[in-house]
């Protein structure tokens, strides 16, 4: 939310995720640098410096998987949407342990040698022309790259520059991201490995986010399809329930969100202005529509947030016709009030039915 | 779906949802910390080799030959290294010690530093300047090369540093980039056979007619190949010109 | 090693005129465009590493806004539209590579031996 920007928006819920999120990267960093090499005594013992890049390299990898199923798991299971709430501190965190990883790697793999290291990560294999032995460092170059572009643009002032739909675009990266970090993954170290269980723990996580996301697709993929015409059908006014919104998506594509407070109905954009998160699957708190993704409050009639804060969507217009409630797809300009469209009084049963 | 908690990141999370975010949390610190430790403890042993530091520093007099790389066989030997052994030579990081042999091609010199050892193959990195390697008093004898015939031999071309021990694991495919950077800094690529010939597993590797590895070759580094060429043997060393065009990758 | 060495180059330019860029609208920019960020000033150092790799995209918006070139209505356009084939995309993605990576995986010919083409001088 607004007001005045600060480095970083705490809260208690932050602090507990980000507790959690710590405590687990700890264990995983602390056991597999600390305890594993006794566990494996190898006399001579593998090079603690590769042995911390791979520690770092898996620690990312697990990560980033993690963060990639919460997303889909949420859209599956609303139960799931406080992993998403402060998402942003783990990709962060994400970004940080990835760049240790290649720190390690550049300054063990690529010193030590007369020329510059970031020259010799670039030209000491040049084996373009084939899988086996192909410069696999490059993807992970690139997702690393990625990694940086989304950690680097998370503060909220960058969605409110870039506006949502271009942060969100940007941040789509994180699909190539995960793509090349599993080709880094294949054409590197699986094509070395010997034991086979880095290799299964590997496929178990990269099929998780495959199998996720497909099925996040196609659960929201029957949305209902465009439709023509002047007025939008919402629907009968019976279907509504106070405090909570029916979403219609428009020709052109957008959504609207048609809110039931206090026996009356607004609609607003489905689009939250912080992240675009989805207002209508959010619900009535005090009077205010308040998002699922992190909990930005509107009034439903105008589209505002309440003072201090200034965030805006656009509003809609609606009618009762033939008893279906139906919106107008021209959008007023944020902020615009509307006013609300009372529901009829007792909306009787259709005949024939019992009571 | 309406009668679910619902979650607002600044509000307390409500009651119902509660164990199952703690379940949540449960879940995920475990699983990271049971993920570290699986993917700690089934990492591969880096094989047998390693800088001898334990040895402590090596001083011992040779012929210097470049074959075409740097080779010392050793005349006046010390405890460990005896006289008739021959062994590679490379300075500190990924770089090779070319400049400083090629003066002392054919002659005595004294050659003083660490050694890496990894079964049968051993190297010495020098130290830095004359301290590594300098001339020495006397009549160098005539290093004799015994031809071998041609042979076909399978197995992987890495860099002989980080194969005897320098890097731990320091072969195969992801270590190729690192090998291929030891490599064009002059240090020895070495062939590592997958079955003893005449008696060795290691074999130093060149272009054919005394020239370096062929950067044609560079491409196949750290991939197991088969391939032919002429085998010399000078001094207790194997040296393998292999021939570019007959590299083949094996399935 | 040219090519290389180039790459190398362009990145630090690259991050040279990101730097400049971060300088200029960090200072004066972000003030002239956002009245949130008017007073609010720690926070700004947390936005130089972002301004430094999309600098491009920074100057781009912030000519949208200093003009007005943009209509109201495209911050609210979700574009959950894309979602769809970025997921395919990945999925396919990652199972052509992660097969490929399994086809070329090679196994130590062990049971290969070596074999003498020819005899040497010396045998």
């Amino acid at each position: 939310m607004s007001v005045k920007y600060t480095p970083v928006q705490w809260n208690r819920n932050k602090w507990i995720y980000d507790g959690v999120m710590l405590a687990g990267v700890a264990a995983f960093l602390w056991i597999f640098l600390y305890i594993t090499p006794e566990v494996l005594s190898y006399e001579p013992a593998i090079n603690p410096q590769i042995h911390n890049a791979r520690a770092f390299g898996a620690c990312a990898f697990v990560m980033l998987t993690i963060i990639l199923c919460i997303g889909p798991a949420a859209r599956l299971n609303r139960r799931f949407l406080p992993l998403l709430y402060n998402r942003r501190h783990f990709g962060v965190m994400t970004t940080f342990v990835a760049i240790t990883h290649a720190g390690y790697i550049l300054n063990w793999y690529f010193a030590f040698s007369s020329s510059n290291k970031y020259v010799g990560l670039l030209y000491a294999n040049s084996s373009f022309g084939q899988i086996a032995g192909f410069p696999f460092e490059l993807f992970g170059i690139f997702a690393l790259i990625c990694l940086l572009v989304l950690a680097t643009t998370s503060h909220d002032f960058w969605l409110k520059f870039l506006t949502p739909p271009v942060w969100k675009r940007l941040h789509y990266l994180i699909y190539a991201a995960y793509f090349s970090v599993a080709a880094h993954i294949s054409l590197g170290i699986l094509q070395d490995q010997q034991n086979h269980v880095f290799t299964a723990m590997f496929l178990v996580g990269a099929a998780a986010v495959i199998v996720l996301h497909l099925a996040a697709w196609w659960s929201e993929r029957g949305d209902a399809a465009a439709r023509d015409g002047a007025w939008i059908k919402v629907a009968r006014p019976e279907a509504f329930r106070e405090g909570f919104a029916k979403i219609t998506r428009l020709p052109n594509g957008d959504r609207v969100a048609v809110y039931l407070m206090e026996g009356q109905l607004s609609a607003i954009s489905n689009a939250c202005a912080h992240q675009n998160g989805p207002l209508g699957e959010g619900r009535v708190i005090d009077c205010l529509v308040t998002c699922p993704w992190h909990g930005f409050q509107y009034d439903v009639r105008s589209g505002r947030s309440p003072a201090p804060f200034t965030e805006m969507v656009p509003t809609y217009r609606l009618r009762l016709e033939d008893g279906v409630v139906e919106v107008h797809p021209d959008a007023n300009p944020p902020g615009t009030y509307v006013d609300p469209l009372p529901l009829p009084e007792a909306t009787p049963l259709p005949q024939g039915e019992p009571a | 779906m309406s009668d679910k908690p619902f979650f607002v990141g600044y509000l307390p999370v409500p009651g119902p949802l509660r164990i199952f975010l703690l379940s949540v949390c449960v879940v995920l610190i475990g699983g990271l910390a049971a993920a570290g430790y699986i993917m700690g403890v089934t990492q591969d042993d880096p094989g047998p080799g390693a800088f001898r530091f334990d040895y402590g520093r090596q001083t011992v007099t040779g012929v210097v030959e470049m074959t075409p790389y740097p080779v010392i066989h050793v005349t006046k030997g010390n405890d460990r290294i005896k006289p008739g052994d021959s062994f590679m030579m490379t300075a500190g990081g990924k770089s090779g010690v070319d400049s400083r042999a090629m003066p002392l091609n054919g002659q005595l010199a004294e050659v003083s530093g660490i050694i890496l050892e990894r079964g049968d193959l051993y190297m010495m990195q020098l130290r830095g300047g004359r301290n590594g390697l300098k001339a020495a008093e006397g009549d160098a004898p005539e290093i004799v090369a015994e031809p071998q015939g041609r042979w076909q031999l399978t197995g992987e071309i890495c860099d002989g540093k980080c194969l005897a021990g320098a890097m731990r694991p320091g072969r195969g495919l992801a270590h190729k980039a690192c090998a291929n950077l030891c490599l064009l800094g002059d240090v020895p690529p070495i062939f590592v056979s997958s079955q003893p010939v005449l008696g060795e597993e290691f074999l130093l590797v060149t272009g054919p007619d005394g020239t370096r590895l062929p950067r044609a070759a560079y491409d196949y580094v750290a991939q197991f190949i088969t391939a032919e060429g002429e085998i010399t043997r000078r001094g207790d060393l194997l040296v393998w010109e292999i021939d570019t065009d007959t590299i083949k990758v094996t399935p | 090693m040219d090519a290389a060495q180039a790459l190398v180059m362009a990145m630090q330019t690259w991050g040279i005129i990101g730097g400049l860029v971060a300088a200029v609208f960090l200072t004066i920019g972000m003030d002239r465009i956002d009245e949130d960020a008017r007073g609010a000033y720690i926070f700004r150092p947390l936005l130089i590493p972002g301004v430094l790799l999309i600098w491009p995209i920074v100057l781009w918006r912030w000519w949208q806004i200093e003009t007005e070139a943009a209509g109201w209505a495209g911050r609210y356009r979700a574009v959950r539209g894309w979602y769809g084939v970025s997921v395919i995309a990945m999925s396919i993605a990652i199972v052509a590579v992660v097969i490929t990576g399994f086809a070329v995986r090679q196994t130590w010919p062990a049971d290969a031996e070596p074999v003498q083409l020819s005899t040497g001088d010396s045998q």
